[in-house]
């Protein structure tokens, strides 16, 4: 029950701090906004409305995973550089139950994206959208975004002992963008790629996105992608006692 | 002549040096060799996917517009990063002279910027299987060179803006966004916008990309001699009015001490 | 039983030095010290930068892990049972750090009321009596990043307290703040062993230590040279003298034939405005300002004086061995 509160009313603060630093929000709303109007640009080129609509849902989830890829990556780096990660250590609580309202947090302003991208395409590209299943839709975005804060997380926790991570995070963005269909679809990629794709829950986020707006069978995608976030926060917790226990003997939690 | 030699290269490469101390090949890697291949992948699938252009597009227009991350991050760095490490105003007080100062550090950021695009451009073309004739391999290393010094111009005034801007890391990100599109890395000019490709005539880029495309696709130095000095130009006026704003901002900032961040 | 125990406490840093040929190097930043502190004691650990004040304090609070030797804090071990060890202790570092600048000094002090299972129902009372404590009520809805250096260290100490603990560590708590700010941590930090609690005080200035402390060790280069209370350790130097001279400029082996004098305890040079101060701690029955002066040949000689030892003497001559 406390562990519940916790969530929640770090949750909200991590919120809270995120939406008042003005610089890098726009920073991390932007950015993805560039690559989606170069989408837009080059599926226009292809002329048929069927693939811009398509292109739409995928620079718009391509905007959620920067949200989380480039910010959750240098969690602990930057709590380091607060000075606030010893402080965090120090409290009784299981280090992962801190760790995960952050994620959580930085996937939540990833819907702001999704918005800002679906807005972007239908003001300046004329993309018009309808939503099939509206409720299905609100549900497979929910669903992404326990996803992406599971994977956020599991990235944060590995992070701890790189001073490096925030380069890490980024470094997380290409890939998934390229990978899990948001704007080239699995069949394009090599074979091998496959599998890696298919153990990435953003790939089944974005289907069910896809999927509930288009008239589909959503159902399940989400379930696949909140299994494997799930997932993700079980290994993340596991990891979490391993990482933190090597900082404590190497004396990585401080900067000085 | 000779000093001014000696504040141009051992200036330049001590403060190039001392930034990046971090800049480990834990970071150099992953931000320099592999993220521009990512980048030319992720375009590349999306052109087949979207039945376009071939390979060969999308390797030469990311590979050169990736160069913008070293030159834009990098020259912000060398001069505004100062400021937080607060040597910048021991430097200004120093009566070495300014223009080899301040070009001085933008060597080292043009060739780091000129070898990263040299590698994703070979390391692409290898990935993808596009064949780029022998004979382009000279004019096009040049080509490289070009538009990495082109882009440090303007990376000369992201620099000078970052000694006012305090979020400069958002400010190179939004830079190299703008680029992506306008330069025609990814969208041919004559699919963008007029007004888009009329501003991307004095953007960095915009003239060394159309001229590496021409000489991949068999042209000699000689057909691409327009645009390798249109590129040049280009970079050359970034970079004066960088140095200008750099001087103007030196002295505001003398006059209303807000050189230091404390 | 102990309120804090240490036993032969060490801890050994790897640095690693060069890119691509790493060549790893161990410091060793606390060598083998052992202390206890009783429940309710103000207990001071005091020594120069880099001595291993830091360290140790880290180890105990269980965010480092010592490389030989063990600790207890409340009978408990620290590495073993780190996160009942967490539950009971408190900890306050000073500097500007530790704040979470974007959020409210209210919101701070929730996040961690929260984080240290302070139930729902008792938080706003135990935040608002904090705040009282503290000196920050009225100004708790503000956001940090306009606190000044005073405020966010006294939020530091709300924060600390948070949770009630029976234990508290506080690592140079007063650093880097002006003398009437310092002056109201001080006061607070002394009303806390009023309160019952057993503190655990670092730090680098003498009067501090001596002002708030019923105990102190005093650590250099590692190790404990020096254990008792303010009055043990005056006593320590007490028998000797101190002689001051002015100085203008002053060679190096002019320092080291002063320092080999026989019957000298401990040389320093202090820096005044316009020149140095040669202070000179000698054995007691000793007569060695000509001495001193003879061996001063060639430098500008101004006042000389001589005096009876204070703590900071004792500390110059316990660090400079």
């Amino acid at each position: 029950m406390s562990s519940l509160r916790l969530l929640g009313v770090s949750w909200w603060l991590q919120f809270k701090m995120i939406m008042r630093s003005p610089f890098d929000g726009i920073g991390n709303v932007i950015y993805p906004l560039f690559f989606a109007t170069t989408a837009f640009f080059v599926f226009r080129a292809g002329d048929s409305p069927r693939t811009l609509i398509y292109a739409s849902f995928g620079a718009a989830v391509m905007g959620m995973w920067s949200s989380v890829s480039t910010s959750a990556g240098s969690a602990m780096q930057r709590e380091r550089w607060w000075g606030t990660l010893e402080l965090l250590v120090t409290t009784p609580r299981h280090f992962s139950l801190i760790l995960l309202p952050t994620t959580l947090g930085l996937a939540t302003v990833g819907i702001y994206n999704l918005a800002a991208t679906l807005l972007w395409g239908r003001f300046l590209f004329g993309v018009h959208l309808t939503i099939a299943h509206p409720l299905l839709f609100a549900l497979a975005i929910l669903g992404t975004v326990l996803s992406f804060a599971g994977l956020g997380f599991l990235f944060a926790v590995s992070f701890v002992r790189f001073r490096a991570a925030w380069v890490l995070g980024n470094f997380f963005e290409y890939p998934v963008w390229l990978i899990c269909g948001f704007l080239v679809p699995l069949s394009f990629l090599p074979g091998w790629v496959h599998p890696i794709s298919w153990a990435l829950a953003p790939t089944w986020g974005m289907s069910a996105i896809r999927e509930s707006a288009l008239g589909g069978s959503p159902l399940p995608d989400i379930g696949a992608c909140v299994g494997l976030g799930l997932g993700y926060v079980v290994v993340g917790v596991l990891v979490t006692d391993r990482v933190l226990r090597a900082a404590r003997v190497s004396g990585s939690l401080s900067l000085t | 002549m000779i000093v001014a030699a000696r504040i141009f290269f051992v200036g330049g490469l001590t403060s190039f040096r001392a930034l990046f101390y971090w800049l480990t090949p834990w970071i150099y890697i992953p931000t320099m060799l592999i993220a521009p291949i990512f980048q030319i992948l992720l375009f590349a699938y999306i052109g087949r996917s979207a039945h376009l252009r071939s390979d060969e597009f999308y390797v030469i227009g990311n590979a050169l517009q990736y160069s913008s991350i070293p030159c834009l991050f990098a020259m912000a760095q060398s001069i505004g990063g100062e400021r937080f490490q607060d040597t910048l105003s021991a430097i200004l007080v120093s009566p070495a002279a300014r223009i080899p100062l301040f070009f001085g550090r933008s060597l080292p950021v043009v060739l780091n910027g000129a070898l990263v695009s040299a590698f994703s451009l070979a390391v692409g073309s290898l990935i993808l299987g596009v064949h780029l004739p022998a004979s382009s391999f000279a004019p096009l290393a040049l080509v490289v060179l070009i538009a990495a010094f082109s882009c440090t111009g303007l990376g000369l005034i992201n620099a000078a803006l970052s000694l006012r801007i305090r979020e400069n890391a958002v400010l190179s990100n939004v830079i190299f966004g703008f680029l992506l599109i306008f330069t025609g890395a990814n969208v041919p000019l004559d699919d963008l916008p007029s007004w888009m490709s009329t501003a991307a005539q004095g953007l960095p880029f915009t003239h060394a990309i159309a001229a590496a495309r021409k000489l991949a696709n068999g042209a000699g130095l000689g057909d691409v001699g327009g645009l390798v000095g249109a590129e040049l130009l280009v970079g050359a006026i970034y970079g004066v009015a960088g140095f200008l704003l750099l001087r103007w901002f030196e002295t505001i900032s003398r006059r209303h001490a807000s050189l230091e961040r404390s | 039983m102990a309120a804090i125990e240490a036993a032969e406490l060490r801890r050994t840093y790897k640095t690693h030095t060069g890119t691509f040929r790493r060549r790893a190097k161990e410091i060793e930043a606390v060598r083998g010290i052992s202390f206890a502190v009783e429940p309710g004691e103000l207990f001071g650990l005091l020594g120069p930068n880099g001595a291993g004040k830091t360290t140790t304090i880290k180890m105990l609070i269980t965010l480092l892990i010592p490389t030989g030797g063990s600790a207890r804090v409340l009978g408990l071990d620290v590495v073993h049972q780190a996160r009942e060890v967490r539950k009971r202790i408190g900890y306050v570092f000073g500097g500007e750090r530790g704040v979470y600048e974007r959020l409210s000094g209210y919101d701070n002090l929730r996040y961690f009321a929260e984080l240290y299972g302070v139930p729902a129902r008792e938080q706003k009372r135990r935040i608002e009596e904090l705040l009282e404590l503290v000196g920050l009520k009225g100004r708790e809805q503000e956001r940090a990043e306009g606190y000044s250096r005073g405020m966010k260290q006294r939020l530091h100490v709300a924060r600390g307290l948070l949770h009630d603990p029976e234990v508290l560590f506080l690592d140079e708590p007063t650093i880097g703040l002006d003398p009437v700010g310092a002056r109201e941590v001080r006061a607070t930090i002394a009303s806390l062993t009023e309160a019952g609690k057993t503190v655990l005080l670092t730090t680098h200035y003498m009067f501090e230590a001596d002002a708030l402390c019923d105990r102190i060790a005093v650590i250099s280069k590692g190790s404990i040279v020096a254990e008792g209370t303010p009055l043990d350790l005056k006593r320590g130097v007490a028998q000797g003298s101190v002689v001051e001279v002015e100085v203008f400029g002053i060679a190096d082996e002019a320092l080291e034939r002063v320092r080999a004098l026989g019957g000298v305890v401990a040389v320093a040079i202090e820096e005044r405005e316009q020149a140095q101060v040669l202070v000179v701690q000698t054995e007691p029955d000793v007569e060695l300002t000509q001495a001193i002066l003879s061996h001063l040949n060639g430098s500008d000689v101004g006042r000389i004086s001589r005096r009876e030892p204070t703590l900071e003497d004792a500390y110059v001559a316990l660090v400079s061995e």
